[in-house]
């Protein structure tokens, strides 16, 4: 399979006041034709900056890409230049966002904003552009989309802004569509509707897509391969039936005991992970979970471990992973009994 | 993918109104407005007669006429009939009422011209210095605005906002007269005549008359324009920390659509509402620019009949800038709608 995109020792920081955030620190993966990568994550473990990290969108003085490298086809995306930066953005890598109601330009009519990236990228006339804008969406299941198209986003509900976003990400056939928590802004039944529409145009469009959600369910339901990040570092990686059936990372165990499963008939409750991720400018020395996590030792609060492959593609970032002893306790919520 | 076969969709919320039916709404709106005008006006002449009342403001128009020197009481009455006087203040405001319906503001009293004709001659002046004044405001104002919010911290974006913190609280009367001794009469000397700028009147026989308008339109303008400035840097900034903006560098627009089209568009609302205040504001005269710069406009010409007790001025000059700024903030209503589509008049909500 073809790989797009090589995201490799990724580093990402924001200065800050109080000191530097390392927003994300160490990130590595590979995207593949027509493949979906979820990554997961509480909020402020990195996901996002990831994403805005590979459209080069972290600017200005504050953020900075500080080390790693990102190449999208065998190139140098850290080392284009702004004008081929923006032949990328749009045309080979398009963004979702999370909150529709405010992604979209509330003074512009929603056809003239999906027209405007075929305007520029595809050079395509203002009314051919206008004319593929409608076809668009009606693509995303936009109803009337001819006189829809000249309506101003805050004529949409939520549902619909978001399929214009989607109308918007896929106009130019983008290789790679990063999805930021698409549908965390959109009540449940509109969020199935929205990612049901995402995976059958990858079916149709052959996109890859990098869907990012602190949602294990979304995961589960669309991924082909999974990175769970924790405090802007990846812990874990591997294919989602890895991940899921085979978890080697104390956080993500921690993830899958808090989320609600109809498929295990097992009494008990759900145990949310104790304590809150750390500061991202103090993080702590050692593994970054080690404050949390139940299973801690002294080497975890000494020396941060590396990320290790463990078996084919499944990689863990701990000290233990992989070690035949180490299995994922029992848990009730007071902690680990067995 | 041309070619795909669409998705099933959601249902669609309610699309509202048609454009034909917005079109209507808005003439619609418009005329309502228009009719609202009326109960303004005639609650603006009736504030006007009661300050002419006696015993609420000092001072005799007749004694005003005549000057200080006594006169005869037989021609005193004549004048008192004359002006229309010595009926009673209600019926005095009906008569007047009764003109004004047909475009007749009264005589002055010391002018003993026709108002209407008075303003004729000195309105065009008030306009002409009032847009020059905006012309100033947009360009140096805005302009300076957006070059400071799209350099921020930059040496020009310092300057910008300092220069208009002082701006702000300079006394236009001062910088009117700081500017006549910088560029009228300074200026002369260090060049031995050969470049300076006309500081008083609007026309003469050294300048064409647009130069003329140079400084008062810097004096009038200048508060404003800091003010302008602030309000479009700040619009702006926060503008560019909006999603949509990222929504639109992330579609791969170059940097300067992102701001010249899906930010400014944004940001100029606020901006233009301020700026349509002002030129209401400025529309009811700039009295103190007006004398400094011996402008013949409209402000200069109320604040001397007040002084003078001429009503018929000064009651024609108010009804006449009430008029100018009721229509100055409708076309500024109006505008809204062409930059905010969300602004939709004649609606249900409105």
């Amino acid at each position: 399979m073809e790989t797009l995109l090589e995201v490799k020792d990724l580093k990402t920081y924001f200065t800050t006041r109080d000191g530097i955030v390392k927003a994300v620190d160490g990130v590595s993966f590979d995207l593949h034709r027509g493949e979906t990568l979820g990554v997961v994550g509480e909020s402020g473990s990195g996901k996002s900056v990831t994403a805005m990290s590979i459209m080069r969108l972290i600017q200005g003085p504050k953020g900075k890409i500080e080390g790693g490298s990102i190449r999208f086809r065998d190139q140098d995306v850290l080392a284009m230049s702004e004008e081929e930066v923006r032949h990328l953005r749009g045309d080979r890598i398009a963004m979702i966002f999370q909150d529709p109601m405010t992604s979209l330009n509330p003074v512009f009519r929603v056809g003239d904003q999906i027209a405007e990236s075929l305007i520029i990228h595809k050079s395509m006339k203002k009314k051919a552009a206008f004319q593929r804008a409608v076809e668009l969406l009606d693509l995303v299941g936009i109803p009337k989309p001819e006189s829809r198209a000249k309506d101003y986003p805050h004529q949409f509900s939520g549902g619909m802004r978001q399929r214009a976003m989607i109308a918007m990400a896929l106009a130019c056939d983008p290789d790679i569509l990063i999805a930021d928590e698409p549908t965390t802004a959109l009540d449940v039944t509109i969020q199935a509707q929205i990612l049901e529409l995402m995976m059958e145009l990858q079916q149709r469009t052959g996109s890859a897509i990098i869907m990012i959600t602190h949602d294990l369910g979304v995961v589960a339901d669309m991924a082909d391969r999974v990175l769970v990040m924790y405090a802007g570092r990846h812990v874990e990686s591997g294919t989602a039936d890895e991940v899921f059936y085979k978890p080697l990372h104390p956080y993500t165990w921690g993830l899958l005991d808090s989320l609600p499963r109809h498929d295990i008939d097992e009494k008990g409750e759900l145990c949310p992970i104790q304590g809150q991720p750390p500061s991202l400018i103090s993080v702590p020395p050692g593994c970054a979970f080690s404050p949390r996590c139940p299973y801690a030792q002294p080497i975890c609060r000494t020396d941060a471990p590396v990320l290790r492959v463990i078996e084919g593609g499944h990689a863990a970032a701990c000290h233990f992973a992989g070690d035949p002893t180490f299995q994922r306790g029992v848990v009730d919520c007071a902690g680990v009994t067995s | 993918m041309c070619i795909l076969p669409r998705i099933p969709s959601q249902t669609a919320p309610a699309t509202g109104l048609s454009r034909t039916q917005l079109g209507a709404a808005m003439l619609k709106y418009i005329a309502r407005r228009i009719l609202q005008m009326i109960p303004v006006f005639i609650g603006v002449t009736i504030l006007l007669f009661v300050l002419k009342a006696p015993g609420i403001l000092p001072g005799d128009p007749i004694r005003m006429i005549t000057g200080e020197k006594e006169i005869s009481p037989v021609l005193y009455e004549t004048l008192v009939k004359e002006n229309g006087l010595d009926k009673p203040l209600v019926q005095q405001y009906f008569i007047y009422l009764g003109k004004l319906t047909q475009g007749d503001l009264g005589r002055s009293y010391q002018k003993d011209r026709p108002v209407t004709e008075l303003f004729a001659n000195t309105y065009p002046n008030t306009i002409k210095l009032a847009l020059a004044a905006i012309v100033v405001e947009i360009l140096i104002g805005v302009g300076a605005g957006i070059i400071s919010a799209i350099k921020q911290y930059s040496f020009w974006d310092v300057l910008v906002t300092l220069s208009t913190s002082v701006l702000v609280s300079v006394p236009v009367f001062w910088l009117g007269m700081v500017l006549q001794v910088i560029f009228g009469i300074e200026m002369k000397k260090w060049t031995g005549g050969t470049f300076f700028l006309p500081i008083s009147g609007m026309s003469g026989n050294q300048f064409p008359d647009w130069v003329h308008l140079i400084l008062p339109a810097v004096t009038l303008a200048s508060v404003s324009t800091a003010y302008a400035a602030r309000i479009m840097r700040s619009q702006l900034l926060e503008v560019m920390g909006q999603d949509y903006i990222r929504t639109a560098t992330a579609k791969g627009l170059r940097r300067r659509d992102v701001v010249f089209k899906h930010a400014l568009k944004n940001a100029l609302i606020p901006v233009v509402t301020f700026i349509g205040l002002d030129l209401g504001a400025m529309m009811s005269g700039a009295i103190l620019t007006e004398t400094i710069f011996n402008w013949p406009g409209v402000g200069l010409e109320i604040y001397l009949a007040i002084g003078q007790r001429d009503w018929p001025i000064v009651m024609g000059g108010v009804i006449i800038v009430v008029f100018a700024v009721m229509i100055i903030n409708l076309l500024v209503d109006i505008s809204y709608a062409f930059l905010d589509p969300r602004i939709r008049y004649g609606g249900a909500a409105e």
